[in-house]
């Protein structure tokens, strides 16, 4: 490290601070890619893609079994919370949706041995260790906005009942929370409130693939909201409600 | 002297020789005092003119051969050019010739007799002379002059007089300066000079004619002076923007005065004499517009618009309208001869047309229509038939579907009833006489099915019936409408004295229960009949406490039913008639419950049009943006209703829900119509 310039190592301090990789891997992707950071993070999670021909089936076994529920050939809510302790990580941590996503589970709680399979593999796990390992990777993930936009579009299917076409408005908000936690919209909180108060209503797909898209486009002070915007009419109430409630008043958000 | 090569000196002897002369004639008529100025003008002008004549004859030889060889002016014009340039143009004569013309002119609009023989000829000498001579010697003054004349004068009638002795003043002067230019003047000054009077009299006053107080627009109007709109009409016709300036201020009183009938409380109060208002002020400005401005398209167009505007100010038009048309079928058109009747369904109709909202109309007459059918009393069946026709072709088959659906149903009962009665006329004997109408549900407004418990009587004879129909008809569900139904009933009072009452069904299950008892408290009553509360208390208080139809007497006095009150056969009732009509099944403006709770019905009624308009646009388009769905939806509704933007993007989120659309993935405003 020095024989590298300021510049450069501040650059692999970044680089292995937000995939969470090792110096020689961080050095490795940013020669790869002339030092420019955009560059080496493709590289880098390129890298990874490659990485599931080497996990062991085996081993893969080993592991379900340790978590699979005695009765089912599932991964139930023991199971998960077990797998959590070991993972050393909170059950509620939002890093079980990314694995949750990775896995394509259809529904959250439970895990079938095929998604279980196919989400370790995607990872390149085949052991608690490697496991461990990816967490910080996988919390990266969630910085990405591509990636953020798939993870919460998939959470919504996930956190649903299975056979309900919309999501129940309590399950909503907890996502939600969970959710614009990292990425922290302003809003999150008024837009939970304006539900408990005005909606109590379950929440349809379109309205929460939408919600995103206005967190993402609109800014806090609904300066650049624009009513002809074919926005859901629940954001519309939701922008009235903002207005009406003195939260948003001559462009200023409070 | 021409052929011996002398025509020039012939020709420029001719002219040295005209021009000294007329030199000397332009002395001599500058020489002649005041009055005699134009006549010796005239007279010389005739001189020369015969005198040019003669000698264009004698110079005929040269006039073919020098002159158009040598280009020079022809004899003739060279006359008149001669004479223009010496005579008229001589500075000293061509100001007084200006100057007394203008003057007598001016002395013939004060009222002077001038001669205007002599004013023809000298102004035909004029235009004679050549094509810009009349309009730059007179004319162009001519119009000045007269400009400045009707500015003062117009100025001087505006201060003194009303609207419309104005419009009368200044329709005389226009008469006056076309007969003016008939009479001396050049006919293509007739343009000219009324231009002239209409900008000075009219233009430039119409704003202060039209806001005059007490005799301006709005007053003509109000008081139906049909002469004086006509006058006004024709002349601010010659004036640009004056209709519309009439148009304008027209439009905006009787806005004004629709919108404060249809929000004026007391009016309300009377539904049918309401209607009855709007129709009146229809007539009245149709009369005006046939009358006095001469159906003029444009104005036809201004009031049918106005028309529109404020009857949907006031969101129970469709019910009053609807009102009218019951109170008119029920006893309005008794004895009104056939063609009268249509004309009262044409205006009607008229009327129906400007609504925004016919699917509440529809609903409410539906309602009162049902009412009317099953108590029997339309007053002519022709005439309701007509109003379905007319409302088919204004609407299509699909308004008037369930409508003639009913009267299907009264015919049909008609034969049921009858078959009823052969098979089983020997039964019933005593018993009560039953009369059923058999209603398909799909057709008639939706009721709420409600308790009733019938009195024993009635229930064997239904019982009958509903075996025969079942009998006839497998696999039907009848379910007796105890809230639509009429009894009449035989009933003997203290002193002996019968009448026959014609009460609701629910009176006659309260009523009959006195057979038994002399007093029942309310509540009683209310356990026996289970009737709904509300229902019950409406149907004891026009049972009790309605002066002239008081068969029952009510302990306490009071004017409402209370949960506590006891009730009596009235043994001292009278009436003179001996039918004594009691139910309440005429129909009645809403209470505001009612009338919420039917717009809720029409709300939900919308949601799945709307929706069947979306998924009808969407399969056509395939793809479409959200703001052109909106436009197209509330094009196709118009016919029914003004669908609320707000409404329209739900349903879309609902298709969407439902799997019938998607948002593009690129753009969300724009939506996918999904196979």
């Amino acid at each position: 490290m020095h024989k590298l310039g300021r510049g450069h190592r501040d650059k692999v301090q970044q680089f292995m601070t937000i995939t969470g990789a090792s110096e020689k891997l961080a050095l490795q992707a940013l020669k790869a890619s002339d030092w420019h950071l955009e560059g080496a993070f493709d590289f880098f999670y390129g890298q990874q893609s490659h990485i599931k021909s080497y996990t062991n089936t085996t081993h893969l076994e080993e592991l379900y079994k340790r978590y699979k529920d005695p009765y089912t050939d599932m991964i139930l809510v023991d199971g998960i919370t077990l797998l959590c302790n070991d993972l050393q990580v909170d059950p509620q941590d939002i890093v079980m949706l990314v694995v949750s996503w990775h896995m394509k589970a259809s529904t959250m709680c439970e895990y079938s041995k095929e998604e279980f399979f196919t989400g370790l593999q995607a990872l390149g796990i085949d052991s608690l260790e490697k496991f461990r390992e990816r967490i910080p990777f996988m919390r990266s993930e969630l910085k990405d906005e591509q990636k953020f936009r798939e993870i919460y579009n998939f959470a919504f299917g996930w956190a649903k009942e299975k056979g309900q076409k919309s999501l129940a408005l309590d399950t909503a908000i907890g996502m939600w929370q969970l959710l614009f936690a990292e990425k922290q919209w302003p809003l999150v909180d008024h837009w939970c409130q304006f539900l408990q108060a005005r909606h109590n209503k379950a929440i349809s797909r379109d309205t929460w693939s939408q919600l995103l898209e206005f967190a993402r486009t609109v800014d806090p002070a609904l300066l650049n909201y624009d009513a002809e915007g074919a926005w859901p009419y629940l954001i519309d109430e939701f922008v009235e409600y903002l207005n009406e409630n003195g939260i948003i008043q001559n462009g200023q958000f409070k | 002297m021409v052929l011996h090569k002398f025509g020039e000196k012939l020709y420029s002897g001719l002219v040295t020789t005209m021009t000294s002369h007329l030199k000397e004639i332009s002395n001599s008529i500058e020489a002649a005092q005041g009055g005699l100025f134009l006549d010796e003008l005239n007279r010389k002008w005739a001189e020369h003119n015969k005198a040019l004549q003669m000698i264009r004859d004698i110079l005929m030889y040269m006039d073919r051969t020098f002159i158009p060889n040598t280009h020079k002016t022809p004899v003739h014009e060279l006359g008149l050019n001669l004479w223009r340039d010496v005579v008229i143009h001589f500075h000293a004569i061509q100001s007084r010739l200006q100057a007394i013309l203008l003057e007598n002119v001016r002395r013939e609009r004060s009222g002077e007799v001038i001669d205007r023989g002599l004013m023809r000829s000298i102004t035909k000498m004029l235009m004679d002379l050549g094509p810009s001579v009349y309009q730059d010697d007179f004319e162009k003054h001519f119009l000045e002059v007269s400009a400045d004349f009707y500015r003062l004068e117009s100025q001087e009638f505006i201060e003194s007089c009303d609207c419309g002795e104005y419009l009368k003043k200044a329709e005389r002067r226009l008469n006056e300066e076309i007969e003016r230019v008939s009479h001396y003047l050049d006919t293509r000054s007739e343009v000219k000079i009324t231009n002239v009077v209409e900008t000075e009299m009219i233009e430039s006053h119409m704003h202060r004619l039209v806001q005059m107080e007490n005799s301006g627009l709005i007053n003509m109007i109000v008081d139906e002076k049909f002469e004086d709109l006509g006058r006004m009409y024709c002349l601010f016709r010659q004036v640009s923007n004056g209709l519309v300036l009439i148009r304008d201020v027209m439009t905006s009183f009787i806005r004004d005065t629709g919108k404060q009938l249809l929000t004026d409380p007391e009016r309300l109060k009377d539904p049918v004499d309401f209607v009855q208002h709007l129709l009146d002020l229809k007539d009245k400005y149709d009369k005006i517009i046939t009358s006095a401005f001469r159906n003029d398209k444009t104005f036809q167009n201004a009031l049918n618009s106005s028309f529109e505007y404020f009857i949907n100010l006031n969101s129970r038009s469709p019910e009053f309208i609807s009102l009218f048309v019951d109170d008119k079928l029920r006893k309005g058109l008794r004895g009104v001869t056939e063609e009268d009747v249509e004309l009262v369904l044409d205006k009607v109709m008229m009327l129906f047309r400007y609504l925004q909202e016919k699917d509440v109309f529809e609903k409410y007459y539906k309602q009162h229509l049902a009412k009317r059918l099953l108590s029997g009393k339309s007053v002519s069946d022709d005439a309701e038939r007509s109003l379905i026709v007319k409302l088919k072709t204004e609407c299509g088959y699909q308004f008037t579907s369930k409508l003639e659906g009913m009267f299907t149903d009264m015919k049909t009962s008609q034969d049921t009833m009858q078959g009823f009665h052969a098979s089983h006329g020997s039964d019933i004997g005593d018993g009560p006489m039953l009369s059923v109408q058999v209603l398909t549900t799909g057709s008639w407004p939706t009721q709420p099915i409600t308790t009733c418990n019938l009195p024993a009587e009635i229930l064997g004879i239904c019982e009958k019936f509903r075996n025969y129909y079942l009998g006839t008809h497998t696999g039907r569900r009848l379910s007796w409408q105890t809230n639509m139904g009429t009894a009449d009933l035989k009933a003997t009072f203290g002193k002996g004295q019968k009448h026959e009452l014609n009460v609701s069904t629910y009176q006659m299950c309260v009523l009959m229960l006195f057979n038994d008892a002399d007093r029942l408290s309310y509540k009683e009553i209310e356990q026996v009949t289970e009737i709904p509360t509300s229902d019950l208390k409406r149907c004891l208080q026009s049972l009790a406490c309605v002066k002239g139809k008081n068969v029952l007497r009510k302990e306490p006095m009071s004017k409402d039913i209370a949960d506590t009150d006891t009730f009596l056969f009235n043994d001292k009732y009278t009436s003179k008639f001996f039918k004594v009509k009691i139910g309440t099944v005429a129909a009645q403006r809403e209470s505001e419950p009612e009338n919420q709770e039917t717009r809720q019905r029409v709300e939900e009624d919308r949601k799945p049009q709307i929706e069947a308009a979306i998924v009808r646009i969407m399969k056509a388009r395939r793809v479409l943006d959200h703001n052109n769905i909106v436009a197209e939806v509330t094009k196709q509704l118009q016919s029914r209703f003004l669908p609320n933007p707000v409404v329209i993007k739900k349903r879309i989120e609902s298709l969407i829900e439902r799997e019938f659309l998607e948002r593009d993935k690129g753009d969300r405003k724009l939506y996918r119509y999904l196979a």
